[in-house]
C-alpha cells in the first residue's frame, strides 16, 4: 500500500512538472510569436527573404560563418556601429541594402525567444483563396425580344397573304371578279407604310447619335499602363484621396505623379495577386506592368536607385466636359460631401476604367434636384457655410419643410457652371 | 419614291455608323471650338517649347506660397536626418476639428501602411506587400522628436517614400502631431494596464485591436 502512494506520488509530481514545464515552454514559443510581430515582422518573415534575411535558421547561418553564440545579441542591440565594424554585418549590408533598427531594450531571452519560435515555424496550410466574386453577366433580353418581334412580325404577313388567297380563291368560286392584283411593291398603302417605318427608324438612330454626340458612356481607352483600380483600390484598400488628393481641394481631381506610384512600388516589385485578365479575355501579366512603371520613373529595382531620367505616363483623360461647363471637384467632394462612386460608379471594381455617368447636363441637373444640402444641424454637423441661408434654416426650425436641395440654393441656375 | 428611299437609306447608314462607336474611341463632339479648351488646361500636352516660347514647369525654388509655412530647408541626408531633431512644430495645438482633419489626413495616406492603430497592421502590412513599416507604438518611435518625424514625412525614410507631394507642410505637421498624441495615448494605456517588459506591453496592444 505504501508504495503504491509513493508511486503515485512521483508520478503526480512527475506529471505536475511535466505539464509545468511544457506549459512554460508554450508561454515562451508564444512570447516569441508576440515579439516578433511587434518587433520584426515589419521586415523579416520568419521562413522567406523579405527587407531582412529569414529568421529561421539564422543562429545555423551565423555558426557556419564562424560567429560566437552572443553575436546576435549584440547585432540586434547596437545595429548601426556593427555595419561600420563586423565584416559579417557588412556582407549583410550589402546584401539587403537597409540597416536593421537597432532595438537596444529587447532583452537576450526576448531575442532567443523569437529565434526558437521563428526554428519551429511552419507555414500554415494555404486557406483555399477566396475566389474573385464575378458579377453573373446581367442577360440582355432585347436581341431575343428583337427576334421574337421579327418572327411574329414575318408570321403575320405569311397569314396575311395566305388569307388574301383564300379569299381569291373563294371570290373566284363564287364569280365575284376582282380587280388585277399590284404587286405588293407598287401598293401605295404598302409603300407609304414603308416609308413611315423607314422614317420612325432613321429618325430614332438620328437622334439617338445627335444626342450621343461628344457623349462619351462607357469609354474605355487603352491606358500606356496596364492600372486596375480593383486590385489598388479595392483589393488593397488604398484611399481614392491618396493618389487623387487635389479633388478635395482643387478643380482637378490630380492624376499622381509617377513619385507616388514609387512610394509603393518601391518595395512592391511584383504582382502575386489572382491572375488578371482583360475585358477581351487576354490576361495581363502584372509584373511586367510595374516594369512599365519602373521604365517611366528611371528605378532601377536591382541597384534599389533612380539611375535615369523619368518620363511623365501619358495616362489617356477619359472623363471630359465640354470647355463651356465649369466642374469643380473640391466643391463636390469637400464641400458637397459627395462620395467618388456617385459619379465615377463602382471604381474599386474596375480593371480598366470606363467612363460610368453619361455627364450630361441633365444628369447634373437630376442629380441638383435630389440632393439634399448638409444644412449645420445644432449639433454641430453639417457645413458651416450654409448658414447664411437665414430664411431657410427658419423655415426648417418652423417645419415647413425638413431639408433643402441644391437647386432651392441656386443649384441649378446657368451661371452656376456656364460662364 | 425611289429618290426617298435612297436618302433614308443613306441616312441609316450614317447615323448608325456614328452611334455604333468603338468603346476604345471618344467619338465626335458637336461645335468643337466650344468643347475643347483654347487655353492650355491641366495635365494637356502643349507645344510651348517647340514654339520658342520658355516657361518653368516648377515653382522657383524655395516659393513660399500665401498662407503656406515657411519652406523647410534642412537637407536630406544623415546630417539633416539628425539635424531636424531641434526643429519645433510650428503650429499651436490643434483643436478637436483640426485634430480629426489631421486624423482623416493619416488614415488616407498613412494607414495603408502604418495602421489605424498605428501598429504597423495596415492593409499592405498585413498582406506582406510593403516591408520595413515602422511600429508606431514602438517606444523609439514615441521618443522620437516630433521634427525628425517630420523630417521623415518630408523625405521619407527606408521604403517610405516622401510624402511631400500630397501634403503640404501644415498638413505634414499636423498628422505629425495626430501621431504624437495618438502614441502618447496608447503607451499611457499599456502602462496602466501592464507595466512589465516591452513584449507584454505589445502583446496588449496588438489585442486591442
Amino acid at each position: 500500500m505504501n508504495h503504491y502512494r509513493r508511486f503515485i506520488g512521483t508520478t503526480t509530481t512527475g506529471i505536475f512538472f511535466l505539464f509545468l514545464f511544457s506549459f512554460n515552454n508554450n508561454l515562451f514559443a508564444q512570447d516569441g510569436q508576440a515579439i516578433f510581430k511587434s518587433y520584426c515582422a515589419s521586415c523579416h518573415k520568419p521562413d522567406a527573404e523579405f527587407t531582412g534575411p529569414p529568421l529561421k535558421g539564422a543562429r545555423e547561418r551565423e555558426a557556419a560563418a564562424g560567429l560566437p553564440k552572443d553575436w546576435v545579441y549584440k547585432w540586434v542591440h547596437n545595429t548601426t556601429s556593427m555595419i561600420n565594424t563586423d565584416p559579417y554585418a557588412k556582407q549583410m549590408f550589402a546584401k539587403y541594402n537597409s540597416v536593421m533598427t537597432a532595438f537596444p531594450d529587447l532583452k537576450n531571452e526576448e531575442i532567443d525567444a523569437v529565434l526558437d519560435w521563428a526554428n519551429k515555424y511552419e507555414k500554415p496550410a494555404a486557406a483555399a483563396s477566396a475566389t474573385g466574386t464575378g458579377t453573373a453577366g446581367e442577360d440582355d433580353n432585347s436581341l431575343l425580344y428583337g427576334v421574337l418581334t421579327l418572327i411574329l412580325a414575318v408570321i403575320a404577313l405569311i397569314l396575311l397573304q395566305v388569307n388574301s388567297n383564300l379569299k381569291k380563291l373563294s371570290d373566284e368560286k363564287q364569280g365575284i371578279r376582282t380587280p388585277n392584283p399590284v404587286p405588293f411593291y407598287r401598293n401605295k398603302a404598302y409603300l407609304l407604310l414603308g416609308i413611315i417605318v423607314l422614317f420612325l427608324i432613321g429618325g430614332y438612330f438620328t437622334m439617338e447619335a445627335a444626342i450621343g454626340l461628344g457623349r462619351t458612356k462607357g469609354y474605355q481607352p487603352e491606358q500606356p499602363i496596364y492600372y486596375s483600380h480593383k486590385i489598388h483600390a479595392g483589393t488593397n484598400q488604398i484611399s481614392c484621396l491618396y493618389c487623387h488628393g487635389g479633388a478635395q481641394d482643387s478643380k482637378h481631381a490630380n492624376i499622381p505623379s509617377v513619385n507616388v506610384c514609387m512610394n509603393c512600388h518601391i518595395s512592391i516589385k511584383e504582382y502575386t495577386g489572382e491572375p488578371i485578365t482583360r475585358e477581351d479575355g487576354t490576361s495581363v501579366n502584372g509584373t511586367a506592368e510595374i516594369q512599365k512603371l519602373y521604365e517611366y520613373a528611371g528605378w532601377n529595382p536591382d541597384l534599389k536607385k533612380y539611375d535615369r531620367p523619368g518620363k511623365p505616363v501619358e495616362w489617356v483623360r477619359i472623363h471630359n466636359l465640354p470647355d463651356h461647363v465649369y466642374f469643380n471637384h473640391s466643391q463636390h467632394v469637400k464641400v458637397g460631401q459627395q462620395q467618388c462612386q456617385t459619379c465615377h460608379g463602382n471604381i474599386q471594381d474596375m480593371g480598366e476604367v470606363a467612363q460610368f455617368a453619361d455627364l450630361s447636363m441633365g444628369w447634373c441637373i437630376n442629380c441638383h434636384r435630389e440632393t439634399k444640402v448638409q444644412f449645420n444641424d445644432s449639433a454641430g454637423n453639417g457645413n458651416k457655410f450654409y448658414s447664411i441661408y437665414e430664411k431657410f434654416h427658419d423655415d426648417i426650425k418652423n417645419k415647413k419643410y425638413d431639408s433643402v436641395t441644391v437647386e432651392r440654393i441656386g443649384g441649378t441656375e446657368c451661371q452656376k457652371c456656364h460662364y | 419614291m425611289k429618290t426617298m428611299n435612297l436618302i433614308f437609306g443613306i441616312l441609316i447608314l450614317v447615323t448608325t455608323f456614328i452611334s455604333c462607336r468603338d468603346k476604345r474611341d471618344p467619338g465626335r463632339v458637336y461645335m468643337p471650338d466650344m468643347a475643347y479648351s483654347r487655353a492650355y488646361e491641366a495635365y494637356a500636352a502643349n507645344n510651348l517649347k517647340q514654339n520658342g516660347i520658355n516657361y518653368i514647369n516648377y515653382p522657383v525654388e524655395g516659393t513660399v506660397r500665401r498662407g503656406d509655412l515657411f519652406a523647410y530647408t534642412i537637407p536630406n541626408d544623415s546630417n539633416g536626418y539628425k539635424m531636424a531633431v531641434t526643429v519645433k512644430n510650428p503650429l499651436t495645438a490643434l483643436d478637436s476639428n483640426q485634430m480629426l482633419e489631421a486624423q482623416r489626413l493619416y488614415n488616407i495616406n498613412c494607414a495603408i501602411c502604418h495602421g489605424e492603430n498605428m501598429d504597423a497592421q495596415g492593409p499592405l502590412a498585413v498582406s506582406g506587400k510593403v516591408g520595413g513599416i515602422a511600429n508606431l507604438k514602438l517606444d523609439q518611435f514615441i521618443k522620437q522628436p516630433e521634427g525628425q518625424m517630420f523630417h521623415v514625412v518630408t523625405y521619407g525614410k527606408g521604403n517610405m517614400g516622401s510624402y511631400a507631394a500630397q501634403l503640404d507642410r501644415k498638413q505634414r505637421w499636423m498628422v505629425v502631431q495626430y501621431v504624437k498624441s495618438e502614441q502618447v495615448k496608447g503607451s499611457a494605456a499599456a502602462k496602466d494596464s501592464s507595466s512589465i517588459t516591452p513584449a507584454a506591453k505589445d502583446t496588449s496592444s496588438t489585442a486591442q485591436k
